[in-house]
């Protein structure tokens, strides 16, 4: 039961996808127009149609769906998470990465299970192909080439918040507009992109590619009137593979037995024996040298835009901790691939250049760069300015994902992209608007610190940023958010459903077995001689689940003791594990997250006059809200310099709205429901 | 391999449906203040402190009628509800007396706050008071309640009706604002430097662990990190426990209204303390600037404490010692309960209906500036909070005193002002009428911020700082993510006394102290 169905895999693919889309043209009027086709674009696209909206997504370059431009690899620690819930709402990353997977390992294995980070290093061709053999199978989705002029906008529906509305976009060429809506916009990094190579600057969003029309630029920044800021990033020089000499690096072996992205596959499309290695080895003093000689011949580590932190060229790492060893991984780009990707060399100094740094590292010393490393300065739209379903405050039916409101990385590009999508589609078939709570999931918590908060340099996910982390789980993600994504969001299909409630369910009843499983400590003692060594008791009867707490006791060990109860759950042991250990640190949670949960399901009006409010609110307060201008109670409690008493002036000031509104028949919506 | 009997089904549908239930709007609405749990039970003292004759503590929350056992000795009943008892108080743990009161039961809901709830009736002595706080606070699930707290629980258990909310927002603020001075006091000193060590020094332990969680896979973050954090952690346990062992040795306490002398220069501020103290605690003399220091003195008026300090003359001083001291009265400006500003009458102008005018100016140059808040707000709590003394009286004419008095009553938005010689006592005794009644009411008002509840509280978040910690040593060779918890958990709970820290900040340190580069 791997993926849904083997993707049918043509030659000639691009070319059908396209001649699908020449015949669908004729339509002229889609629900949803999706813009970009990486990883916030395929997956807008695909969440939209699963909701039921006709689709059309809009790419440059057919040929370069689904194709991943930076590392060759998907999932990791945070990322991982946000791989599995994207996932458990039937998104397509996690099962295109089990089909595309040539190595696969769980990250922090030994640092519990709330932190592990599934993740894979990719065939690029399988991962390109099987999104494009999903899109193209997905029904009400239509996919066509062309290059996006203008976006259309019309006057506001007075019924709703916002100063425009969407109604459609112009192609570059295009005789007639086409018109929808709603539009999803990711452009990642398209938008007013230039690239920089030593002292070379060209416009462009990634390497090979036409640059985006500077048209859709301009109308977010002057007729839509969006705040846009700049950022930059970069990719490191891709290495034959035959150049390098692998004696003189460390292997890095992949776990020996897979384990799937997706709650849906079992086993992963390779063999766990035709797995590939990746590679490990050192920066050298010499690296350093190059970096310091060439400072003068690249512009774009003299730019001032923000890059990541975490993600910094070589260049940056040098400067900023010198005299450091610093690690470079060599990855495999594929199973047919003759390259390497370096992992930690991201550069953008002259090619010749980044040639002489390269050989400096021993392992590296005769190595032929296929493509150079470059750097990619581009627009972010700042995402305060969005709501929680990731729609543009100011225009009805625009969506924005992906590196467009500031964040890197594939998975977070992903996560955004379907959330968007989602709301896109659901705008379009008049129903309301959704969020996703970070009491809840990862992509919950990565929209809310971005309309929240805003960015002020590339966002990444981390474990560190869910404060809930104990309770949103990578092996909980399909009770977490399946139920609800097939009940309230219509994302996920009724197959994947019923699996996610048989689980549920069976997860319940098994840890009501556990329960019900009880010995003196006497009696544990004699059944588990050897493992119970370490642990005192002093109560008289103990049940499995309080047992199963302890890191030297599982769940197969007390099936194997009460067969009769414990064996029908044999299938679920490892997260009957999980559930036992951190139940009792997540009920510690619970409470926290209903108090959050509450103040979340209170929005705010959008269009409040924090200013003037009849209320005494300090002019300080009143000055934040209007500048933030939270979407729900929860969000301005954390605005930094909110003060307790502001809260409760707000909350009453609402509260009374409510009531007064109940009267004429209106009601204030809830964002995110618990 | 699953049994599928009609009862199976029956439970799943169940759950489904508990699942699927959202709860009731409005009523259910919490009011957000600190990231504090309602399971726990909580304790204040809500009569005043100072010296009255009862002091009522209250507690409320599901542990409440453990509290009542475990301080009074009832093991087997306990009393019928809302029937005052006289019993033996003892400290939970060491079953030492520490009064003789009454005690109140009163079983939720029908209680103030919709939760079971306990009163304690005890002399009015800050001995007793401050050991009966601190009983209670040793009881595991029982902390101190934070501002406005008892009110809030009983907004969420449905007790107030929604007009009640505004006022509930303005008990917060005033709450929050004694609080906020109270504490301000507390960290001034060497305990202020102690838990902002202990709280940096947590921040760094988390970020370190955090670093290894989100990083170590992909950079070169050594194990050695985590043995730093193990005997980081290790000492800070071993710190905080004997901090909170040594109950005696504690910093002394600021207790008792803060009543602070601010004005100009040589307007006599050191002559008023020395008149009030009848003692010369501050050197008077006729150069302005004599005072550069802040010199404090104990005092009891009409039967409360009251802590009195001179401060230095508010002028732009000449050198750094007396710009030092201008600093520090600032300072303790802000942190007053009470602030008497000096005029040195002989600067009033001739014109009395010119008073009024000229005293707002020298009020908005001697006391801090509202911040923000809207102009209304910042004049109530002024003239709450200030007492306006007209020194040197005996060099004013009879008559201009008589009509600039009848001006002062008249005009709005000024505190009381009050004609007093220094040199000639001449009206002392009304101006010693006006400062007692004043300070009785600071002292009668328990939200002035008993220094007692403020240790109280910072005990019970060094405690449960410390109960957190061990969870990281309990999980951190086989989980690091709930080890982590642990440090964080100790961090909040620290936090709460010197601030709040987030996810933001703790990344900072992390990239300021690792090389990041995946």
């Amino acid at each position: 039961m791997l993926a849904r169905k083997l993707p049918l895999i043509l030659h000639n693919l691009p070319w059908s996808v396209s001649s699908r889309a020449g015949s669908d043209l004729a339509r002229r009027h889609y629900d949803v127009i999706v813009v970009g086709g990486g990883h916030a674009g395929t997956e807008a696209a695909a969440a939209a149609a699963r909701v039921g909206a006709e689709t059309l997504l809009i790419t440059q370059k057919i040929a370069t769906i689904g194709a991943l431009s930076c590392n060759p690899s998907l999932g990791g620690v945070g990322k991982g998470h946000l791989v599995r819930e994207l996932d458990a709402l039937d998104g397509l990353c996690g099962r295109a990465g089990d089909w595309a997977g040539v190595h696969f390992s769980i990250l922090n294995r030994s640092k519990g299970p709330a932190v592990w980070g599934p993740r894979a290093q990719l065939d690029r061709e399988r991962y390109r192909q099987f999104i494009q053999s999903e899109l193209l199978s997905t029904p009400r989705l239509t996919v066509l080439e062309g290059s996006v002029e203008e976006l259309l906008v019309s006057q506001s529906n007075p019924n709703e918040p916002g100063h425009h509305r969407v109604t459609g976009i112009c192609l570059v060429n295009g005789s007639q507009p086409i018109l929808s809506s709603s539009v999803v916009l990711t452009t990642g990094t398209f938008l007013s992109g230039s690239l920089f190579m030593g002292q070379t600057t060209t416009p462009g969003g990634r390497i090979g590619d036409a640059p985006s029309c500077s048209g859709l630029s301009h109308t977010l920044r002057e007729t839509l009137g969006l705040r846009v800021g700049r950022l930059k990033t970069g990719t490191p020089p891709r290495i034959v593979k035959e150049s390098v000499e692998l004696s003189l690096v460390q292997i890095q072996t992949p776990d020996k037995e897979p384990t799937p992205f997706s709650f849906l596959n079992t086993h992963t499309h390779c063999k766990p024996e035709e797995q590939l290695p990746c590679y490990l080895t050192h920066t050298t003093p010499g690296v350093e040298r190059v970096v310091r000689e060439s400072l003068h011949l690249n512009c774009h580590i003299q730019q001032d835009s923000k890059g990541p932190r975490y993600c910094p060229s070589i260049e940056s790492r040098v400067l900023r901790f010198p005299g450091r060893q610093h690690q470079v991984w060599l990855e495999p780009e594929g199973l047919t691939s003759d390259l390497l990707y370096p992992q930690g060399l991201t550069m953008t100094m002259p090619p010749d250049l980044q040639l002489r740094l390269l050989r400096e590292i021993p392992a590296l010393h005769r190595a032929e760069i296929r493509t150079p490393g470059y750097g990619v300065h581009y627009d972010f739209v700042c995402p305060t300015q969005l709501n929680p379903s990731l729609q543009v405050k100011s225009t009805q039916g625009l969506f924005l994902a992906g590196q467009i409101n500031g964040t890197t990385g594939y998975e977070e590009a992903a996560a955004q992209g379907l959330w968007a999508g989602v709301n896109a589609a659901r705008a379009a078939l008049s129903l309301p608007l959704l969020a996703l709570c970070r009491t809840q999931s990862y992509i919950g918590v990565l929209i809310d610190d971005l309309v929240g908060r805003g960015v002020t340099e590339p966002y990444r996910m981390f474990t560190s940023r869910a404060e809930f982390r104990t309770s949103l789980r990578p092996d909980n993600a399909d009770i977490r958010l399946t139920p609800r994504g097939f009940e309230e969001v219509g994302c996920v299909s009724l197959r994947r459903y019923k699996e996610a409630v048989r689980v549920r369910d069976s997860l319940q009843e098994g840890l009501a077995a556990l329960k019900s499983v009880t010995l003196s400590s006497t009696r544990w003692r004699e059944k588990l001689v050897e493992r119970l060594q370490v642990i005192n008791f002093c109560s008289f009867s103990i049940s499995g689940l309080d047992l199963l707490q302890y890191k030297d006791v599982s769940f197969e060990m007390l099936a194997a003791i009460f067969p009769e109860h414990l064996s029908p759950y044999l299938e679920f042991s490892q997260r009957l594990n999980i559930e036992a250990v951190y139940r009792p640190h997540c009920e510690k949670q619970s409470r926290e997250i209903e108090r959050v949960q509450e103040e979340e399901s209170l929005s705010l009006p959008p269009d409040m006059d924090y200013l003037s409010l009849p209320t005494s609110l300090s002019s300080e307060v009143r000055e934040l809200l209007d500048r933030v201008r939270p979407n729900t109670l929860g969000a301005a409690t954390r605005i930094p310099g909110m003060t307790p008493a502001a809260i409760v002036h707000l909350l009453h000031y609402v509260l009374r709205t409510a009531q007064r509104n109940q009267h004429t028949g209106q009601r204030v919506k809830a964002a995110c429901k618990p | 391999m699953l049994l599928s009997t009609p009862w199976r089904l029956w439970r799943s549908a169940i759950s489904t449906l508990k699942s699927l239930s959202r709860p009731a709007p409005v009523r259910h609405l919490s009011i957000p203040t600190d990231a504090v749990c309602d399971a726990d039970t909580i304790f204040a003292l809500s009569s005043g402190h100072g010296r009255c004759g009862v002091a009522v503590v209250r507690v409320s929350g599901p542990a409440s009628s453990m509290v009542l056992r475990n301080m009074t000795g009832l093991t087997q009943t306990l009393p019928p509800p809302r029937t005052a008892l006289l019993r033996r108080i003892t400290d939970p743990h060491t079953k030492e007396l520490l009064d003789r009161g009454l005690v109140l039961w009163f079983p939720g809901p029908h209680s103030f706050t919709g939760e079971d709830s306990a009163e304690f009736h005890v002399h009015g002595g800050p001995a007793v008071i401050t050991a009966v706080l601190q009983g209670l606070g040793s009881l595991k699930g029982v902390r101190p309640a934070e501002a406005g707290e008892f009110t809030r629980r009983a907004f969420h258990a449905g007790k107030l009706g929604l007009t009640e909310v505004e006022g509930l927002g303005d008990l917060i603020h005033a709450e929050t604002e004694a609080q906020r001075r109270q504490a301000l006091r507390q960290m001034d000193g060497e305990l202020g430097h102690l838990y902002q060590d202990w709280s940096s020094r947590l921040k760094r332990c988390l970020a370190h662990v955090e670093a290894f969680i989100d990083f170590s896979e992909d950079e070169l973050i050594e194990d050695g990190v985590l043995n730093q954090v193990d005997s980081s952690v290790h000492r800070l346990q071993t710190e905080i426990e004997r901090h909170l062992g040594d109950e005696r040795r504690g910093e002394r306490l600021r207790n008792g209204v803060q009543v602070v002398i601010a004005g100009a220069t040589n307007a006599g501020k050191s002559s008023l303390l020395n008149t009030l103290c009848q003692r010369p605690a501050a050197i008077v003399s006729p150069i302005p600037g004599t005072t550069r220091d802040v010199v404090e003195a104990s005092l009891d008026i009409g039967g409360f404490p009251v802590l009195l300090s001179d401060t230095a003359g508010l002028r732009d001083g000449l050198d750094s010692v007396e710009r030092e001291g201008v600093r520090r009265a600032r300072q303790r400006v802000e942190q007053a309960d009470l602030t008497l500003v000096v005029v040195d009458s002989t600067q009033l102008p001739t014109e009395p209906k010119q008073a009024p005018t000229f005293l707002q100016g020298y009020l908005s140059i001697v006391l801090p500036q509202p911040s923000g808040g809207n102009p209304e707000e910042g004049r109530e709590a002024t003239s709450d909070r200030v007492l306006l003394v007209l020194n040197k009286s005996d060099l004013v004419p009879e008559a201009q005193k008589e009509r600039t008095e009848r001006e002062l009553r008249e005009s709005l938005g000024l505190p009381p002002a009050c004609f007093l010689s220094c040199h000639t006592t001449t009206g002392l005794g009304d101006f010693l009428a006006v400062l007692q009644s004043r300070v009785k009411t600071l002292c009668g008002n328990p939200l002035s911020g008993a220094p007692s509840l403020t240790q109280a509280r910072h005990r019970a978040h060094l405690q449960q700082s410390v109960q957190a910690l061990s969870q990281y040593h309990q999980y951190r060779n086989h989980d690091l993510a709930l080890a982590a918890e642990g440090v964080r958990l100790a961090l909040t709970h620290i936090g709460r006394i010197t601030g709040r820290v987030g996810a933001e900040e703790i990344l900072d340190i992390v990239f300021r102290d690792f090389c990041i580069g995946k």
